[in-house]
């Protein structure tokens, strides 16, 4: 018997309880909808979390001194580079780079009359366009200018909580590198907004020559941030930037931190992706074992005309791969007009929820993105363990003995 | 050679404890092209002795042979190829495939058996012919009255040219006048192929179409007449 004929009794058969054979597919659809929004989310996620480290905070590639630790923002004169502007220029030399910034990192306090917050205080090249981001994200008064000697930038969330803004004067405590503080009084020039939580609440930017002299660094500074053209760029870059007395790291050793957080997080993710299509699968086993109890006097009277288990075995897995095959093309538009949709509106996940992630770059609204191979895999997974399901019923209707078959209501 | 043969067919059923003896050594031949009916009450073992003969179920002990080949030992894959080949089956029921239109259902048999395209749709609309339904080749089983369904049955049973054909009370679910244009249609269709039917029946009007006519009851023989014609 010709396969075509077999799947035409299959796809009729579909067609008997329509009702029926839509909610399955709707299953499915909505089953493989949920993964690819999923997918997408998590791909959203990944990609703004490194994209906004490497921009908003670590560059694609910095030069430091070997001995400099950044959990300690050492301020110590050997933990520093000297002779920055040399290795600025150089570095800007070396093809595939975009941008170059000096940075010099400071812990320090920022008090107002009612408060003390600790902040991370950066000294920059306001010129650069490292800090285009910041740039265009001033969302009150005026960015930095290079010979600005009181003006600082401040996080939209740290001014809301100490309730400043711009023009508003601010105290700043800061540790210098000789292991002392050093207080001075500043004007908040402007505030940005990045939507990183972690940089709009804890980061203050003054132009570097002012960081440089509260903090006694001299000309020093802590690193040298480099961004180039793409994230693979970054590794020959490293490499013809290494040379005695530097630490040359990329921003895949300086996320690695994401980076392990978020294969350790994907397992739960395939956890819920298993357990959806593991719930999929159920419901098509369920609907096909009852399409064949239905059907049970019908597939005897097929094997009584010599159709054997076999045959009646494809016929039944070819129920249920058109049920799966439609279901998953209905769960692959209607999951990537989701995705879509919050590809460009976002999903707010609220201040709580990415103040949660500490350390990570992570925004309070995330925006989706489509993972062309994740929806491949997941969909293809989903025909799969469809078929796998539909093994059990499709086996029982081939065991079925002709004659039992027959007498059956 | 006998076209079917039962040596001394025993068939038990359990249900339970209880063990039904359906045949009690039942030994019976059949010609090529007679047209036979197999008469007793309710429980006689007619139906049983069908089954057995149709390669639908085996015997406990004792053989069935068709074309003089013992049929009780064949595998479920060489007994579906026995009745693909060889057998035809017209059931109470009418059991019609019900996705699938007349001429699909006559066709059905013949795609089993591979026949080529042409020769099953020559074939397909000619036993519809023969059985007065041309007209309602395209409709479904829900779209055909009882008479038509089981005449529809009746060509289906008889596309693969079987060497005989089986049915059960094949006019139970008619009214008397579908009941007898069926046998009609069936006796003709044996006089013109040559195909053999054994029918089950208690209606004695079905069995007047009968050359011969066998009674069971309790399992066994009682009569065993001569085909009459």
């Amino acid at each position: 018997m010709t396969f075509k004929k077999l799947w035409v009794i299959a796809y009729r058969d579909l067609g008997r309880n329509r009702r029926r054979s839509g909610l399955t597919m709707l299953a499915v659809a909505l089953g493989l909808a949920v993964l690819i929004l999923m997918s997408g989310y998590i791909a959203g996620m990944v990609d703004s979390s490194i994209s906004d480290s490497i921009l908003l905070n670590s560059g694609h590639v910095q030069v430091r001194a070997e001995s400099y630790e950044v959990e300690k923002a050492s301020l110590e004169w050997q933990d520093l580079l000297g002779n920055s502007s040399e290795l600025l220029a150089s570095s800007a030399g070396i093809e595939g780079v975009k941008a170059v910034a000096p940075a010099l990192w400071a812990s320090g306090f920022l008090n107002t009359a009612d408060e003390t917050i600790g902040v991370r205080v950066t000294g920059i090249d306001p010129d650069s366009s490292f800090y285009d981001p910041i740039r265009q994200g001033i969302v009150a008064g005026e960015y930095l200018a290079a010979d600005d000697r009181d003006g600082v930038l401040i996080g939209k969330h740290l001014a809301d909580d100490l309730g400043i803004g711009a023009g508003s004067k601010i105290s700043l405590l800061v540790g210098t590198s000789d292991g002392e503080t050093d207080e001075d009084i500043f004007t908040v020039r402007g505030v940005f907004a990045t939507g990183v939580l972690i940089y709009d609440e804890g980061r203050v930017y003054m132009p570097l020559p002012k960081a440089q002299a509260i903090t006694n660094a001299g000309e020093r500074i802590s690193a040298v941030i480099l961004l180039t053209a793409d994230a693979e760029t970054a590794y020959p870059v490293a490499a013809a930037l290494r040379g005695p007395g530097r630490s040359v790291v990329t921003w895949e050793d300086m996320n690695a931190l994401i980076l392990v957080a978020i294969e350790q997080g994907m397992s739960f993710y395939y956890l819920i992706y298993g357990i959806v299509i593991l719930v999929v699968a159920v419901i098509i086993a369920n609907t096909l074992l009852m399409s064949v109890f239905e059907r049970t006097r019908e597939l005897g009277i097929l094997a009584a005309l010599g159709m054997k288990g076999r045959q009646i075995m494809t016929m039944v897995l070819l129920e249920a791969g058109t049920l799966a095959l439609l279901g998953v093309i209905g769960g692959i538009v209607l999951g990537s007009l989701v995705v879509w949709y919050f590809s460009i509106n976002g999903i707010p996940i609220g201040d709580e929820m990415a103040s949660v992630a500490q350390g990570f770059a992570m925004r309070s609204e995330l925006t989706t993105k489509f993972a062309p191979a994740d929806v491949f895999g997941l969909s293809l997974a989903m025909l799969v363990i469809v078929l796998l399901a539909a093994l059990y019923p499709a086996r029982f209707a081939a065991r079925l003995e002709p004659v039992e078959a027959l007498h059956a209501l | 050679m006998h076209a079917i043969e039962l040596e001394n067919a025993v068939k038990t059923y359990q249900i339970g404890e209880v063990e039904t003896h359906a045949l009690n050594g039942v030994s019976l031949t059949f010609a090529e092209g007679e047209f036979t009916a197999l008469v007793g009450p309710s429980g006689s073992g007619k139906t049983t002795m069908l089954q057995l003969m149709g390669c639908l179920d085996r015997p406990n002990s004792g053989a069935v042979k068709i074309n003089g080949q013992d049929v009780t030992k064949l595998s479920k894959n060489k007994r579906a190829d026995l009745r693909r080949e060889k057998i035809g089956f017209i059931f109470q029921f009418f059991a019609l495939i019900p996705v699938l239109t007349a001429y699909e259902n006559v066709e059905l048999p013949l795609l089993l058996n591979n026949v080529k395209a042409k020769e099953r749709q020559e074939r397909a609309l000619g036993l519809l012919e023969a059985v007065g339904l041309s007209d309602r080749a395209g409709h479904r089983p829900d779209q055909l009255s009882g008479g038509e369904q089981q005449r529809v049955a009746i060509a289906r049973a008889l596309a693969s040219d079987p060497l005989l054909v089986l049915a059960d009370e094949p006019t139970a679910n008619l009214d008397t006048a579908n009941g007898a244009q069926a046998m009609e249609i069936m006796q003709r269709l044996n006089q013109e192929t040559g195909t053999a039917f054994i029918f089950a029946t208690h209606d004695p009007r079905v069995m007047s179409y009968a050359q011969r006519v066998i009674e069971l009851q309790d399992g066994r023989v009682i009569s065993n007449g001569e085909p009459t014609q």
